[in-house]
Order: C-alpha cells, then structure tokens, then sequence
C-alpha cells in the first residue's frame, strides 16, 4: 500500500524533462523515504496492541505476571485457547457472523436504493434535504442515546435476546450512515452513462444493476466492510438486548470471560484474537478495493 | 426511419423556461441541426425528444405516433451523449453491442453487426480494450457506433465534437454528414459551433432563450437572417452592426448613423417605412459585403487599425469615431494598418431596433 502511494506520487510529480530526472528522483526518494518511515511507526504503533493480545493469549500466567512484559514468551502454552473452546466462544463467533453479515446485506438492500433516489430522482429539493439531513443526524448520535428507549420498547414488545432484533437494530443504525456514503459515490457517477443505458433500449432498473452498480462495486464492497466491521464490534446494543448464550455476541462473550472466577487474561486474550481476525481480513480485502476504487474512475471518457 | 414533430414544446424547470412555445418539423432523412448559444434550449428540446425529459406541454411526434408519454427505450431512438457516455466496464465491443444484448438479438448477428460498424468507423481494433483505453476519437467512433448499430429511426447528436481537437472535429464532421446520408436515418443534431451548423445541416433551427428564432437551409440563415440574433450568432467572422437611424436626403432614404450615410434601396425604404414607422434601426452588413477603395476622396471613409492574416483572406479592421468594422479582403492586400479607406456597402440587412426583427 505504502509502495503503491509512493509509486504514485513520483510518476504524477517526474512528469518533466528525462535529464532532470534523475537528479529528481533522487530528491523524491528521500521524501519517499521519509514517508515509508512515518507510515512503518504508524503501523507499529496500532499493531503492537494487537501483537500483544495475540501472545498474551499463549504466555503462561508466570509471564502474564511478569515485570517487565516479556515481549516473546518464554513458555508458550494453549491453555487459554482450550478454556475459550470449553466455553463454546464458537457459538458466539456463529452468532456475531450471523448478525453482522445479514445486518450488512439488508442494510445495503435498504439504503442502496434510497440513495439512488435521494441523488436521480427529481424531488423537491428541500423534501431530499430534510429527509438526508435527518438521517446525517441519526447517524451522528451516540448509539447509547437510543439503547435505553429502544430497550424498553424491545421489552414492550417482548423481542429481547433473539438474533433478529440485533439484526434489525443494526440495521437502522447503520442505514443513515449508508445512504450518506452512498450518496456520494451516486453523485460521483455521471448521470449520462445511465442515460446512455436508457437511450439504448434498457430499463431504469436495468440501468442500475447493469451500468450504475457494477460501476460502483469497489465503493459498494468497501461500505459493506465497513458495516461489517461497525456490526461485528458493536457493543453497546448487544449488552442491553443479548440475555442469554443463545443470541450472545462476540464482544459481549469477550466481556463475559472477565468477572467468572479469577481474572484470566490468557482467556480475555485469547477472545479478543479471535475478535480481531475476521476484522483484519476484512480490512485487508478492503484496501485493495479501496485502491481500486480510486483509479477506477479513469475510464469515465470525459 | 421518421419524421419528427415537435409541436408547442414548452418545458418548465421549476420556475425557469427552458423551451418556450416550439414547433419543429424535422423531414424524414433530414439533418437538422439546432444551433444556439449555451442555454438557449437547444439540448433540453433534443433530450425531450430523447424521452429523457417530459415536456411541460406541446406533444412530440415520431412517425405518426405521439412519444411523450413513451419511455426512452420504447422511442427507438439514438443519442450520442458530449460525453459520450461509455461503459467504462466494458469493452468497445461490450459496448456497440449492448443495445443488441438488450434487443435479445442472437449472438451471431450480434458479432456480426458489430464488426461491420467497427469497420464503417474504422474502429476494428479498439474493440477488445475499455474505452478508457482509447483516445478520444476512437471513444466517439465507439459512441456512434454503439447509436448505428441498432438501426433507430432517428439519431440525436448532443454536441457530440466538443470534446475532440480541432483538426479531428473538422474531419468528423464530414464523416458523421456522409454516415448520415447512406443510413438516410432523420438527424438532429445540436450544437453551438455555427460552423458545424453551417457545413453538416439539411435545415438550421437557431434558438435563443428557449425560442425559434429561424429554421432555414443554412444559405437561408446566412444570407437572410430573420433578426440581429440569428444575423449575430452565425457567420464565422461576425455580422457588422451599424446602429442609426433612416432619414430622407434629396428624396433618397439613406441610413444615417454617426460615422457613415448608406443610402438605402426603395424597396427596401418603402419596406421599412411600413415595418418600422419610426426608423430607427441597426445596419447589418457581412465582413465580405463591404467594398472600399483606397482613396480618400469618396464618402465613408475610415482607417484601418489593425490586419488579420489568415493566410487564406486578410480580416481588415477599421475603426471609425467609436465603431469598429471588420472587412474581408484578399490574402495578398495592399492595405496597410493606418490607410484610409472609402467605404461603400454592398449587401445588408436592416433591424427593427425595438423588435430586432429584420426589415425585409
């Protein structure tokens, strides 16, 4: 990633004469050089954490223990990945899968042609206005403002602890966030091609699901792992609405390990690596399309 | 292949009037050309046209059938968009050949029909690349060719040169004038370039503010412009405007203004006298139409400030008490910047100051 920027910036920036370029290159190696460094601190610094979770998962409780933190361990053993087994964490990695993945498809199902019409569709201006500015403003609130009253109606209406009320939860939240996104990666498409797919003998609907979304598709996969991540992480909702193994989540299952018995942090460790893997999948996928995403619009003929 | 009608079109954005009051007839196999400055309604009528904007009111004939409440897709018409709106996802081919993968066509004749576009266009070997592979000539190549290839009954043109340099634009040009006339298909064809109007078009329709101003072959246009805007917009080295007044002198009506006196043909006077009571008009005269001889004796005289060589003809410019002229001359002219100039004016047309209307 850090190599494809750079790469980047030297062909857009040693556009001029073939003699000075050397001499140029030279220059820009230095800032790229500098560049590299400060991307490989940044990178140090958000992945020790997650390096010291994943080998606190392993270390003995004598290393645990031990000041100062042995950075490797000494006496590496799979205790604690056995105890997290024992203790079925696979049923809430199913349930977090479950309710992450379908919350993010309906999402999408949801918001993707609401921001189509909140950028084709020739409304009243103000009526889209209100509408989107509404939803930017559910997006922008704290999720713990709603927990509470959306608590009290999920008891009202007696869906407490069960998987499609997190689904559902999850996607409401989120909506408003998608349709924002959405909407800029709708208006960032020329309104033309669409046409031109019209003009040419398809339908709207056609239109959008042959020309618009495949157009789109590296935006649209990077929002879906983006909800992903927002839905497999989400913590606050999940403690009020989770009751019981049945619908238990991962972050709720991760703090769950804390207050049984002792505090075993080789268990809360070795939770947590399993928390943060599909993530860092995730993540990695997405980069590469978010990569895509930006050179894509080169071919748009303009 | 059909004629286009266009009756009363009147379209509305919100409170803005983009097209006000149109009528239109297009011949079957015509090449109309709608011509007018940025705004003036030209894209939006073609777009109504189109089936990608509804009209206000007015109805919209294709053949003998009323399109106004037809989706795009059910007209079976072509537009070539200024963009040219490729799909950057697919290739040239993908691209020609989706209007036929729409129409359920069988894969074969598919094949088939695109390669015969490809090779009309001379585009064969572009057709395995995406378009945002090709320069831009080939992209527009491919943008026809995706129109053609479906054989519509009326092709629309959306300033489709615009965004090539200037050498391609002169050379596509003819070629889209010669693909027109062998598919015999009724064209219209918009844009602001009065040159491309003037070389390409069966009949010009000029508007402005969202109104005809005049529909006429385009020596029509030139030579008999219907009022100071049509007279204005078209004509590659522009009109020169005269503003003054037309007064009696010796019995004869001359145009009187404060540089010159250009005596005015009865005809013409009588035609005024009727047209405009109160005679104060503007003198449009074309850069070719005024002669002048280099003495300084006659009446009209001016001097010359500056030379245009342009190689084929010298563009003179003459300046007189505020007014500027531009003249036609020949490449090799004897004048020199600072000589002065009798002038005496051949061909021209008079305005209605207060309508703009010619007098005629």
């Amino acid at each position: 990633m850090a190599q494809t920027e750079a790469r980047e910036t030297a062909t857009t920036e040693t556009v001029p004469l073939p003699v000075e370029m050397a001499v140029q290159e030279r220059r820009f190696n230095l800032r790229k050089l500098l560049v590299v460094i400060v991307l490989y601190l940044a990178a140090f610094w958000t992945l020790v954490p997650m390096y010291w979770v994943a080998i606190s998962s392993i270390k003995s409780l004598r290393d645990l223990a031990h000041i100062p933190p042995r950075f490797f361990p000494t006496d590496p053993r799979l205790d604690a990945w056995v105890t997290i087994f024992e203790r079925r964490i696979l049923e809430n990695v199913y349930n977090s899968l479950v309710v992450a993945t379908l919350a993010t498809i309906i999402c999408l199902v949801i918001s993707v042609p609401a921001a189509y019409a909140a950028t084709r569709m020739r409304l009243p201006f103000k009526f889209v206005a209100i509408v989107v500015g509404l939803m930017g403003l559910v997006a922008l609130l704290p999720p713990i403002a709603s927990a509470i009253p959306l608590f009290l109606l999920g008891s009202d209406l007696g869906i407490i602890d069960e998987k499609y009320t997190l689904i559902i939860l999850y996607t409401v939240l989120n909506t408003a966030f998608a349709v924002w996104v959405l909407r800029g990666t709708f208006m960032d498409v020329p309104m033309d091609v669409e046409e031109a797919a019209l003009m040419d003998g398809d339908t709207r609907f056609g239109a959008v699901r042959r020309i618009l979304l495949p157009l789109i598709f590296p935006s649209l996969f990077s929002i879906a792992i983006l909800l992903f991540i927002f839905n497999w992480n989400e913590y606050i909702i999940a403690l009020y609405f989770v009751n019981s193994m049945k619908t238990m989540t991962l972050p709720i299952a991760i703090q769950a390990q804390i207050p049984q018995h002792e505090l075993d942090w080789g268990v809360v460790s070795a939770a947590g690596t399993i928390a943060v893997f599909p993530v860092l999948v995730a993540a990695f996928t997405l980069q590469r399309f978010l990569v895509r995403g930006l050179t894509f619009g080169v071919a748009s003929g303009q | 292949m059909a004629e286009v009608r266009i009756e009363g079109l009147t379209k509305y954005f919100g409170d803005t009037c983009a097209v006000n009051q149109l009528n239109l007839v297009v011949r079957d196999g015509d090449l109309v050309v709608l011509l007018g400055p940025s705004g003036c309604g030209k894209t939006t009528t073609m777009r109504c046209v189109a089936g990608l904007e509804r009209p206000t009111y007015g109805d919209i004939y294709i053949g003998e059938t009323r399109v106004n409440d037809l989706e795009p897709r059910e007209r079976d018409v072509a537009l070539v968009f200024q963009s040219y709106a490729l799909y950057p996802h697919f290739t040239a081919f993908d691209n020609i050949a989706y209007p036929l993968r729409l129409r359920k066509t069988p894969k074969d004749e598919i094949e088939r029909r695109v390669r015969d576009v490809a090779e009309m266009l001379g585009i064969t070997h572009t057709l395995e690349r995406p378009p945002g592979l090709c320069s831009g000539g080939e992209q527009q190549r491919i943008a026809l060719g995706r129109a053609i290839v479906r054989e519509p009954v009326v092709f629309l043109m959306d300033e489709p040169l615009s965004n090539i340099d200037a050498l391609l634009r002169v050379y596509m040009r003819a070629e889209i004038k010669r693909l027109q006339h062998e598919l015999g298909t009724t064209m219209i064809y918009v844009t602001h370039d009065q040159v491309e109007g003037m070389t390409m078009a069966d009949q010009i329709a000029v508007m402005n503010e969202g109104t005809l101003q005049q529909l006429g072959t385009p020596s029509e246009i030139y030579d008999m412009p219907s009022n100071n805007f049509v007279a204005r917009f078209v004509g590659s080295t522009p009109m020169n405007f005269i503003p003054g007044a037309l007064r009696k002198e010796n019995g004869k009506t001359v145009h009187k203004s404060d540089q010159f006196v250009i005596p005015v043909g009865d005809e013409m006077a009588e035609r005024a006298a009727e047209l405009c009571p109160g005679g104060v008009c503007t003198l449009g005269v074309r850069p070719e139409e005024i002669r002048f001889t280099m003495d300084d004796e006659g009446a009209n005289q001016a001097r010359v400030f500056l030379l245009e060589p342009l190689g084929s003809e010298t563009i003179l410019d003459i300046e007189k008490e505020g007014l500027l002229l531009k003249v036609k001359d020949v490449a090799a002219t004897r004048v020199r910047e600072g000589d002065v100039l009798s002038l005496s004016f051949n061909r021209f047309h008079l305005f209605d100051d207060q309508t703009g209307a010619a007098i005629r």
